[in-house]
């Protein structure tokens, strides 16, 4: 008897497709059926959002008089100088001057800078007091060269300076500086600065000796008209002062110091058709006193001054009054970051609570993938999520915030870096968030963990007592480094201020930030698909 | 104090579903009251309601003639196992005991007692995430009888279990009936309660179908049928229908008579000498009895085979 | 059902599970040792003014101790209704608010224990380094002694805070009913209202979200000097806390009654 031959089963079903595509559109619908999940994805946009509309109205219901910046018509918003880019600045100084017709050049040495700086009076109570001052420099009070269009606020320039302890710089239009001979000048050790206009260019020269030159830089000056204004300047910053307060940064009392440069053997060169020196202050407004002087005699002129020609940085070191940037608008990111690590720690922890991971491994053996493809899942759907409430939180904010406060001006294209770098940072956490969740295997313990290595270090630094030091390495390792892709003004180091990540500052740049985060990530990722496939399901 | 569980005219919905729909019927001491119906029937969401987890829309849940929430400590009064996995992983058997046993006053020494019942002793110290289905079958079970109440409740508590342990509980569920306790039982296989509950209570989408003791049950549902095995069929039928019965073929050598008794049967086929090898009354099983009530209240019905192979 | 035997059963429960003496202990030492960093990287040169208050930098670790007393408090809770365990409990014990109230004594007595050592240690390791960094007596900066009232006041009330913000989380927990969603919630409420309150130029509304965050308001506590310039006065401040913990309590409490488990 033969035994009756069995066909085996065969499945009439098409065979389904095995590739990283499937598994992602599985993840995804798992992610999309969670009703629970969606709505966190939803909170975390509209949390975003609407903290960000209320750092835009944050400073309406005071419009403080006083000492601070001007202010336009009916708005709350203060109003600065533009420089030529549009960036707010300060152009204060005390200019001796001439017109240049056209090309030329103006020679001088430099024997001495000196200065007066405020005794700073800690309590700021009293207003009447008079000012006292003692000798002594502001490390960026400036005596030199100056040809610039027009004495009109904010326009164009290009100048030669020595500085108090920053040496010789070359500088032009507010933004830009560079370095010249170092060391301070004296009567023993003087320095000779040039500044010639050939057409828009105007190039500058440093030498110890008067005989050997060195160019220091050059600036082109679009528009530059052919009659300048030319001549010596003396300008000094306001001097701040500045305590390491406990529990929020620091605080500092700024109060204007003078400085004073002594110049002689003044060449000239080329069409200087008025033949007579003007000595007037340039600028005005509240934070320029106004002070300064010059001299003349016997070929040696004594010029004092006292403000700045320099962008106006923001932060506590700021203008004071209600000044934000664009980082201020995307402080929410905080509350849609805690939001979105829920949610991606539960993309993975809600699978082990109830077993539902042995299904998904099952499902698809390949262990690294399925996490790979979470991440995916995760990852774009935060994208998506972040874009959107960093755009409408930037761009709603802008609207709120404009008739009641400044908003330092920044360009499309850091606008963009920040919002989508917003997003990415966003992303990127939620990954992270997902691989501490496939790691640890508990909500609690993943959501703490997250939220504890990307937003406390933001925390301790901005807020608690550490100091500047400690919270700049603090934002350079943790992930809460990533937070550089929303600094919105650069830090001027021709500008004395604090730079802090509590004033929006951040020691790295933006994108080298947001690296540092991915390397957390890709490390927490790569460490969570290794334990993945090692571990018992 | 009563060992009773009365249920009457429950009304709960969730959202849309209607989960129960004038739920009434009362568990008497002494026996074990199976209660079953398909999945969906609301057995579940009774049991919670009884012990005050859910709140009902209308009706009230009284255990010995008090509401739950008036109990000074319930588990004296009704134990239950719900499920058996609502455990923390972390925590042993004992100690999980211990704490439920620290919340009615009671000692560890009890603790002791009911995981010897419950024959635990081996792993009692053992973290209770550890347990197979089975294991923690028995932990649910020892906590149930903790306060040593005249009145136990269980969901499911075959789920999971070896026939070793089916056998067990078995005899366990009907010895604490035999001490006089009210035991209800819920089950969605009937074998199960087969040789176990003394009355049925059976649901159905939020009500009661019937409620019957066991015997009677399946006498209705076996009515007069019997079994007839004989070589010479046609002339079997011939005869039993000339005497008034009906006969229904089941198979080549088999049929099924009606509406006349086996004895009758017995003697008109001798009488003819029509040969024979078996007349013997048929017996429904439980099972059979049971998906005769249920029929039309089954909620998630099957698919046909040739469906489910698509 | 009374209340000693819920305490009991909750007591055991908490006892007899790692989980909460480890996060106690973490508790413990993660205040100390993030107290004494901090401590250690503060310095005040010879001759400068360091507007310091050296008690409550001292006390800096409470801020990132409250995080892991946070996740013990949500996991009381949370932890029964992820195993489904909460129906074992509520059949146990049918009055829901006695199971809450029982929940929060138990957990806030233990807070206070770890509260108290990890309070404890951040003030000695203030006294240790803070002479060597420059806060001398002799300039201006008294050693830190439980003896000085408001060295106690900011001791005691740090203590307070951190049971507080237990009995806070687990309020939220009760009423969230998920671990990552309570803790999320928990950490929000803590830490968003300093980070938003910064980028608040206006001075009120900054003065006002510190006033109503329940971590800038409760840790208002801890200052010694400067009583003038906090936001708000150090008990008012705790009792902001309280009320959010109240508050976060009772909504627990109530919804714990009115749901099915």
């Amino acid at each position: 008897m033969t035994a009756p031959t069995m066909t085996p089963y065969r499945s009439d079903a098409p065979p389904g497709r095995d590739g990283f595509a499937q598994l992602v559109r599985a993840e995804w619908t798992k992610f999309r059926t969670v009703r629970g999940w969606l709505i966190g994805t939803l909170i975390a946009a509209l949390v975003t959002m609407g903290l960000g509309w209320f750092a835009g109205v944050g400073g309406s219901s005071s419009c403080s008089t006083g000492n601070g910046p001007a202010r336009s018509g009916r708005s709350c918003a203060p109003t600065f100088t533009q420089g030529p880019g549009g960036e707010p600045v300060t152009d204060n100084f005390y200019f001796v001057r001439q017109p240049l017709a056209g090309n030329g050049s103006i020679t001088v040495r430099v024997t001495s800078l000196t200065g007066q700086l405020p005794i700073m009076n800690n309590h700021l109570g009293n207003p009447n007091q008079q000012e006292q001052f003692r000798p002594g420099l502001q490390p960026w009070a400036k005596a030199g060269l100056i040809i610039k269009d027009g004495t009109a606020q904010g326009s164009a320039y290009a100048a030669i300076m020595v500085t108090g302890d920053h040496g010789v710089r070359f500088q032009s239009d507010y933004t830009q500086d560079t370095p010249g001979l170092p060391g301070a000048v004296s009567a023993a050790s003087p320095r000779w600065l040039r500044l010639t206009r050939s057409g828009d260019t105007i190039t500058g020269y440093d030498s110890a000796d008067g005989t050997h030159w060195t160019q220091v830089g050059s600036a082109r000056l679009n528009g530059l008209p052919k009659v300048a204004e030319a001549g010596l300047f003396a300008t000094s910053p306001i001097y701040q002062s500045f305590t390491e307060n406990f529990g929020g940064g620091s605080s500092g009392s700024e109060e204007p110091s003078t400085a004073t440069g002594v110049f002689d053997q003044v060449g000239l060169s080329g069409s200087w058709p008025a033949g007579a020196w003007t000595g007037s202050y340039v600028g005005s407004g509240d934070y320029s006193p106004g002070i300064g002087s010059y001299r003349q005699s016997q070929g040696r002129f004594t010029v004092t001054g006292s403000g700045d020609i320099a962008p106006v940085v923001s932060g506590p070191s700021g203008p004071g009054g209600p000044v934000i940037t664009i980082a201020n608008l995307l402080i929410g990111t905080f509350a849609g970051l805690i939001a979105l690590i829920v949610v991606a720690t539960l993309f993975i922890t809600a699978e082990y609570r109830r077993g539902l991971i042995r299904t998904t491994l099952a499902a698809s053996p390949r262990r690294g993938r399925v996490l790979a493809a979470k991440a995916v899942v995760i990852g774009s759907a935060s994208f998506v999520t972040g874009l959107v409430a960093a755009a409408g939180a930037v761009a709603v904010g802008e609207q709120i915030a404009r008739s009641r406060q400044f908003i330092f001006p920044v360009s499309w294209a850091t606008e963009l870096r920040i919002v989508v770098g917003t997003a990415a940072l966003i992303a990127v956490v939620a990954v992270l968030a997902l691989a501490a969740g496939a790691m640890v295997r508990r909500s609690a313990a993943g959501v703490t963990l997250v939220i504890a290595i990307v937003v406390l270090p933001y925390f301790l630094a901005i807020i608690a007592a550490l100091p500047d030091s400690v919270a700049d390495w603090i934002v350079r390792l943790t992930p809460a480094a990533a937070f550089a892709v929303q600094q919105a003004v650069p830090a001027y180091p021709q500008v004395e201020a604090i730079y802090s990540p509590a004033g929006g500052y951040y020691p790295l740049p933006p994108w080298a930030g947001l690296l540092v985060l991915c390397g957390w990530a890709a490390l927490a990722l790569t460490a969570a698909i290794w334990l993945l496939r090692r571990r018992d399901a | 104090m009563e060992a009773t569980i009365e249920v009457s005219d429950l009304r709960k919905r969730f959202g849309s579903v209607l989960a129960l729909d004038g739920m009434t019927f009362t568990v008497r001491p002494g026996q074990v009251t199976g209660f079953v119906g398909p999945n969906g029937a609301g057995k579940s969401t009774t049991m919670r309601v009884i012990l005050g987890l859910d709140a009902a829309d209308a009706g009230t849940a009284l255990i010995g003639g008090q509401r739950y929430q008036d109990l000074r400590c319930p588990l004296n009064h009704v134990g239950a196992l719900l499920d058996a996995g609502a455990l923390q992983p972390s925590r042993s058997a004992r100690n999980h005991l211990l704490w439920l046993a620290h919340s009615q006053g009671l000692g560890s020494k009890r603790v002791d007692e009911v995981i010897g019942q419950a024959g635990l002793e081996s792993a009692a110290r053992r973290k209770a995430g550890g347990y197979s289905l089975g294991m923690r079958q028995r932990l649910g079970i020892a906590a149930a009888i903790l306060g040593d109440p005249p009145a136990l409740m269980f969901d499911e508590p075959f789920n999971g279990m070896d026939p070793e342990g089916i056998v067990w509980i078995r005899g366990y569920l009907r010895s604490l009936a035999a001490q006089g306790r009210a035991v209800l039982v819920s089950s969605h296989l009937m074998s199960e309660l087969q040789d176990t509950a003394d009355h049925l209570v059976v649901a159905g989408r939020g009500q009661v179908i019937a409620d019957t003791s066991v015997a009677e049950l399946i006498a209705a549902a076996s009515g007069d049928r019997v079994q007839l095995r004989t070589t010479a069929r046609t002339e079997a039928m011939t005869v039993l229908a000339h005497a008034g019965a009906t006969v229904a073929v089941t198979g080549a050598d088999t049929a099924t008579v009606s509406g006349l008794a086996a004895e009758k049967i017995v003697t008109l086929l001798t009488e003819n000498a029509i040969p024979f090898s078996e007349v013997s009354a048929h017996r429904a099983t439980l099972e059979e009895a049971y998906m005769e009530l249920t029929r039309d209240a089954v909620e998630f019905r099957a698919a046909a085979p040739e469906e489910a192979a698509r | 059902m009374r209340m000693p035997a819920a305490l009991h059963a909750e007591w055991t429960k908490l006892r007899t599970v790692a989980g909460p003496a480890w996060l106690l202990a973490a508790v413990v030492t993660l205040t100390a040792a993030v107290s004494a960093l901090t401590v250690q990287a503060n310095r005040c040169p010879a001759g400068a003014v360091c507007a310091v208050d050296t008690t409550r930098l001292s006390l800096t670790g409470v801020q990132i101790g409250q995080a892991v007393v946070a996740v013990l408090a949500v996991l009381v809770i949370s932890n029964e209704y992820s195993t489904g365990m909460i129906r074992v409990t509520l059949a146990a014990m049918p009055r829901r608010a006695v199971v809450l109230a029982a929940k929060a004594a138990v957990l806030s007595s233990l807070v206070l224990a770890a509260g108290v050592l990890a309070v404890a240690g951040s003030l000695l390791a203030g006294r240790l380094i803070l002479p060597g960094h420059g806060f001398t007596p002799a300039h201006g900066f008294a050693l830190l002694s439980p003896a000085t009232p408001s060295v106690l006041r900011a001791a005691a009330g740090s203590v307070l805070y951190l049971a507080l913000i237990a009995l806070l989380s687990l309020g939220t927990a009760t009423i969230v009913r998920d671990s990552a969603v309570a803790v999320g919630i928990v950490l929000g409420l803590l830490y968003l209202f300093p980070i938003v309150a910064n980028v608040v130029g206006n001075a009120s509304w900054h003065r006002h979200l510190e006033q109503i965050g329940p971590m800038t308001a409760g840790l208002a506590i801890q200052a010694t000097t400067g009583l003038r310039s906090l936001p708000i006065s150090p008990w008012a401040g705790l009792g902001v806390l309280a009320a959010w913990a109240a508050g976060a309590l009772l909504v627990g409490g109530l919804l714990l009654r009115l749901r099915d488990a």
